[in-house]
């Protein structure tokens, strides 16, 4: 059986984990609810059900808009048994955002609850394919279309018998953002389990009685791979945190929750560094074994501030929406060259490649590149099969990252080879911000780019150029961000805006962001000469 | 109007919930999409309603709606 939502519930009843907690769910007021893997299984089956009651059909996208919350765990586990196809989009996007997901994979089935469905509910018309919306938080059932959760589950069994399921079945479908257009839906399959499964054992080196917590939000990657399928497919106790980030309740949950292995991303870390002086020397962590980092460089300094404030060792991880899985790691039993992202795992061929697609040598700067093969690669984009085709060249994945490999064959990541910008581990396309400053009125044209930053890796910044008579203020950057929060999400929200009287670019009319980013940085502007006049 | 009605106004425009029922007592839990990039956009609406400026250590330890709302009442008391 090769079905991710059986692995993480059934098959880990079956092996004797049934009264153990999967998932300790820790509230705001850091009050602890516990599930165990009986209930995963029960509550899991249940949407199963409540899925075929529905008359969806396998293979038909149903998507959570949800924050953190225990049904996101429930349903997400219920489509994968259903064999229908699962996105989590994240609870913070504005309309937009979640009307352009919505609308490109055709979703059937949407769950959220009552005030993300306020905010969204304006461009649900729009969807001819959406034909039911299910609410957390709504007593009863409002129309055919507007469906109660708890109504919804209160009448459906909580046995089901998960089909055979093929390891090339679609699973779970993620939204990435890229340089140009719209985001893409990148497709993943269930067989993608096994190669979560030997990232928990290779890089993550688990223990059936490690307290595990991964701070991803299940929107991502991350929150996906290694916040629900790996450490519930090897039978692991998590840890989720439904509250926001706060450096004393997160050392709290650590301290108090006996948090062995700890996953989180360089900007929250940044953030408890902040915040130092109110956790410093003020928690014992003697449970804590180690910490991962994920979703940018982890940078020599933080490294060495958990060396000296957390007394544990930090392994980077690198990894991609594409990849599904991590690729290249620091890990226990490698020795840790600070600053660099490790080494591929057994069995992983990466490299960094030159114009030609040839393997570079030591030092020599080129686009990583890892070779097809691993079982949770992604299997399209979903209507971009033009784009899924030219990410790859011969055997290898081209990444989109640059790198060089250095003599001891480690990696180390030098940015991206386009324009996608990575702000605080998220993935923001320039594309999407531009095109919702653009639909501004006070707006005629705009660029955005990512800047360095040394607390978000990277900071959004937007040039806009302003129609005649209209004065850049502050209340025109409030009307600028809220806009694009609410159309895009706020992790799109530029930290900066320039105004300016040009916006360069090529003759082909393409704004030329590297010209752009050199004249912000006051860098050399390099070839300008396919600049228009 | 009371500031804490205007807040409110504020808050439903930044993060787009109409209905929104702030108190005091609220936080940054209670509301959908307030974290802390949201934070600041937050923040610079609040100051351009009221045509105010927050300095930097006045809004560090913000811990509920109700000290940004003694901090804005401060502020416009000092505007006169």
């Amino acid at each position: 059986m090769k079905n991710t939502g059986f692995i993480c519930t059934s098959q880990q009843c079956a092996a004797g984990n049934a009264e153990k907690v999967a998932l300790r769910l820790i509230t705001p007021d850091l009050s602890r609810i516990d599930y165990t893997f009986q209930q995963l299984e029960a509550e899991s089956n249940r949407f199963a059900n409540v899925l075929q009651d529905l008359g969806i059909c396998k293979g038909e996208k149903v998507f959570i808009f949800l924050p953190k919350q225990v049904e996101v765990f429930f349903a997400f586990l219920g489509i994968l048994k259903f064999q229908a196809i699962v996105g989590v989009l994240f609870s913070n996007f504005g309309k937009e955002a979640v009307f352009d997901r919505l609308l490109d994979s055709a979703a059937k089935v949407l769950v959220t609850k009552q005030s993300l469905y306020d905010r969204i509910s304006e461009v649900l018309p729009n969807l001819p394919a959406l034909e039911k919306v299910i609410l957390t938080d709504l007593p009863e059932h409002e129309s055919d279309r507007l469906l109660s959760y708890a109504q919804l589950v209160s009448g459906a069994g909580t046995d089901y018998t998960v089909a055979d399921t093929d390891p090339e079945t679609p699973s779970v479908l993620h939204y990435t953002s890229g340089s140009t257009g719209r985001p893409k839906g990148v497709l993943h399959v269930h067989g993608g389990y096994t190669h979560h499964l030997k990232t928990m054992d290779e890089v993550f080196q688990i223990e059936p009685d490690d307290i595990y917590w991964c701070t991803a939000d299940q929107a991502w990657v991350t929150g996906v791979t290694y916040g629900i399928i790996g450490p519930w497919a090897k039978g692991i106790t998590q840890i989720h945190f439904t509250g926001k980030f706060d450096a004393v309740d997160w050392f709290e949950i650590l301290q108090r929750e006996k948090v062995t292995v700890w996953y989180t991303a360089p900007t929250a870390l940044r953030m408890l560094i902040q915040d130092e002086a109110r956790i410093d020397g003020k928690y014992e962590l003697p449970d804590l074994k180690r910490v991962y980092s994920v979703g940018e460089p982890l940078n020599p300094e933080i490294l060495f501030w958990v060396r000296r404030v957390m007394k544990r060792e930090i392994y980077d991880t690198w990894f991609q929406t594409e990849t599904g899985g991590v690729m290249i790691a620091n890990r226990p039993g490698l020795e840790i060259k600070p600053g660099s992202m490790g080494k591929p795992l057994p069995g992983i061929k990466a490299i960094a490649a030159g114009e030609q697609g040839e393997e570079l040598g030591p030092e020599q700067i080129g686009s990583l590149r890892v070779k097809k093969g691993w079982s949770s690669m992604f299997r399209m984009y979903l209507n971009m099969e033009e784009q899924y085709r030219e990410k790859f060249h011969g055997d290898f994945y081209d990444t989109g990252d640059l790198a060089k490999v250095d003599s001891d064959g480690y990696f180390w990541f030098l940015g991206r080879n386009d324009d996608v910008i990575n702000t605080s581990g998220h993935l923001v396309g320039p594309f999407e911000v531009e095109s919702v400053l653009l639909e501004m009125e006070e707006i005629i044209d705009v660029a955005v780019i990512g800047a360095p930053d040394d607390m978000l890796f990277e900071k959004i910044v937007a040039f806009v150029k302003l129609k005649d008579g209209v004065e850049w203020s502050k209340g025109l950057e409030v009307k600028c961000r809220i806009r694009v929060s609410k159309q895009v999400s706020p992790i799109a929200v530029p930290s900066e805006f320039v105004v300016t009287d040009k916006i360069p670019k090529n003759r082909s009319g393409k704004i030329m962001r590297r010209v752009i980013k050199a004249q912000y940085l006051g860098k050399d502007l390099g070839d300008i000469s396919t600049m228009e006049d | 109007m009371k500031v804490l009605d205007e807040l409110t106004t504020v808050f439903e425009e930044v993060f787009d919930q109409k209905g929104l029922k702030l108190t005091a007592e609220t936080t940054a839990n209670d509301i959908d999409g307030w974290d802390s990039m949201s934070h600041v956009t937050m923040l610079m609406a609040v100051e351009d309603h009221f045509g105010i400026e927050f300095k930097p250590y006045e809004i560090a330890n913000l811990v509920n709606v109700g000290a940004l709302t003694a901090l804005v009442e401060k502020k416009l008391a000092e505007k006169g």
